[in-house]
């Protein structure tokens, strides 16, 4: 299973916030919570990339203290998808 | 026995036109029998001769339901297991129940349990009827199955088309040509029939239309009473443990308050516990507690009880806010161009669950995913808005002629 890309997975998120009405900027070093990026939408975003990977990913809390920027998102989302 | 004053009514099966009293009799079916009916021409003949020889005790569901595991355990509880011409015997002795009649639930919370009821306890209605053919799409078997075939034969004038589920998407037309004049079905059976065939079921002459078996809301009420204006549109509260237990037919979800509490002898007694509907029954499977805790959810207003959901899954929690399932599918429901919904509750990372929803969508239909999410987000509280929605192409509907999918 080949995992997405990082446009891809940035294009979903943009997705994610479009549906509320916001705008993903193009700036990965943007601040989550300037944009309004909040662990609901996480979640959402997880499960667009479950969807298109038709796989399960599991991730806790603690595990995004550090996610701070859209891409600290980018690439969490990347580290968690399957490399084979 | 004599025959029951609903014998001459006419019956119509995939197999069989003609009255109860005509059915070819089943003298070799086993005095205590699980009938695994292939169909509807099984299952009355089985009906008809459990009736006739007054001292039968009788399981009838489709064969379909009942796997190996479950047949044995009617056959180590003294039924013998009679499918088409073949005929288990039972693997324990077992005094015969006479009139004894065993439902199955629908199974909706694991396997379906057996639950003991008579032929008296099934007929729920008495006393002057206006004479209808009714059309009955139930599984056979079912509570509801019962509740028309016991109709049929307490009182005259009340014939019956019964419907395979492989006949679910032409009904209309079978209806129109046997001349039914009054069809029970679950709120998807009807949403799906006005989906599917509005103009031609706009053309039946339904005099009674009755929905149970799921929720029923505002918004399918008044579609069947736009388009049938001068039918009597009812929606029943039955499940095999509890009987039929509320009939309201004044055209609006949920029932008056003022029933709640009362007590009227031979009525059922309807209470609020929490937020669960508990009843108490005349009508009720034997063996029921007094007071019966249906698992299903309510909710309050000034002078309506609403039956929502089932309280398992209506209630999803969305990293620790309470989302209802059954708000957010009324709220989708409200949208013109949706038809038909479901809400769930799905694991996510992080907050454990989102809500998640599954539409069908009006043939003309313009709207989007996201126009739906924004239609539901002007009203509910972020976490309870879908964050998936999927568009299906057909209402989606199970034997049960229920949706939960």
């Amino acid at each position: 299973m080949s995992g997405l890309s990082r446009d891809h997975v940035r294009t979903m998120m943009g997705e994610v916030l479009a549906a509320q009405g916001k705008q993903l900027p193009a700036d990965d070093s943007t601040r989550l919570d300037g944009i309004g990026f909040r662990s609901l939408d996480f979640s959402e975003l997880a499960l667009r990339v479950e969807d298109e990977l038709d796989t399960e990913l599991n991730f806790d809390a603690p595990e995004l203290r550090s996610v701070e920027t859209v891409g600290d998102v980018l690439d969490f989302i990347d580290q968690l998808q399957p490399t084979a | 026995m004599s025959a029951p004053c609903g014998a001459g009514n006419r019956i119509v099966t995939t197999g069989y036109v003609g009255t109860w009293a005509d059915l070819p009799a089943w003298p070799d079916l086993p005095a205590a029998a699980a009938v695994l009916a292939e169909d509807n021409t099984d299952a009355v003949r089985a009906v008809w001769q459990h009736v006739m020889d007054g001292d039968r005790e009788t399981l009838i569901s489709t064969a379909r339901r009942v796997d190996a595991t479950q047949a044995e355990g009617f056959r180590s509880a003294g039924l013998a297991v009679a499918q088409g011409d073949r005929v288990e015997a039972p693997s324990t002795e077992h005094a015969v129940d006479a009139g004894r009649l065993w439902l199955l639930t629908s199974g909706s919370t694991g396997r379906p349990k057996q639950v003991a009821h008579t032929l008296d306890s099934l007929t729920t209605v008495s006393g002057e009827q206006p004479s209808r053919t009714w059309l009955c799409p139930y599984a056979t078997g079912a509570y509801a199955w019962w509740q028309v075939v016991s109709l049929s034969l307490a009182l005259p004038g009340q014939d019956i088309v019964f419907i395979e589920p492989d006949q679910i998407d032409s009904w209309p037309q079978l209806a129109m040509e046997h001349g039914v004049t009054a069809a029970s079905g679950t709120p998807t059976f009807w949403r799906q029939a006005m989906w599917r065939s509005g103009a031609t079921v706009a053309q039946l002459p339904l005099e009674q239309i009755t929905l149970g078996g799921e929720p029923v809301d505002q918004g399918i009420l008044d579609r069947l009473r736009e388009v049938f204006p001068a039918a009597r549109i009812s929606w029943i509260y039955a499940s095999s443990e509890a009987g039929a237990a509320i009939a309201v037919h004044d055209g609006r979800a949920g029932f008056p308050r003022a029933w709640l509490d009362r007590e009227t002898p031979e009525r059922p007694t309807l209470r609020v516990e929490g937020d669960e509907l508990v009843i108490a029954s005349p009508h009720a499977a034997e063996g029921m507690p007094s007071l019966i805790h249906t698992g299903d959810r309510v909710e309050l207003s000034d002078d309506r009880v609403a039956i929502v959901g089932r309280l398992a899954s209506d209630e999803i929690n969305v990293g620790g806010s309470k989302a209802s399932g059954s708000s957010v599918r009324r709220r989708l429901l409200d949208h013109p161009d949706v038809v038909w919904a479901a809400v769930r509750g799905r694991k996510a990372p992080l907050v454990g669950q989102v809500v998640v929803a599954d539409v069908v969508l009006a043939g003309d239909a313009t709207v989007t995913t996201g126009d739906l999410t924004s239609w539901c987000a002007e009203q509910l509280p972020d976490y309870a808005v879908p964050r998936r929605v999927r568009v299906l192409p057909e209402i989606p509907i199970k034997e049960s002629l229920k949706s939960d999918v």
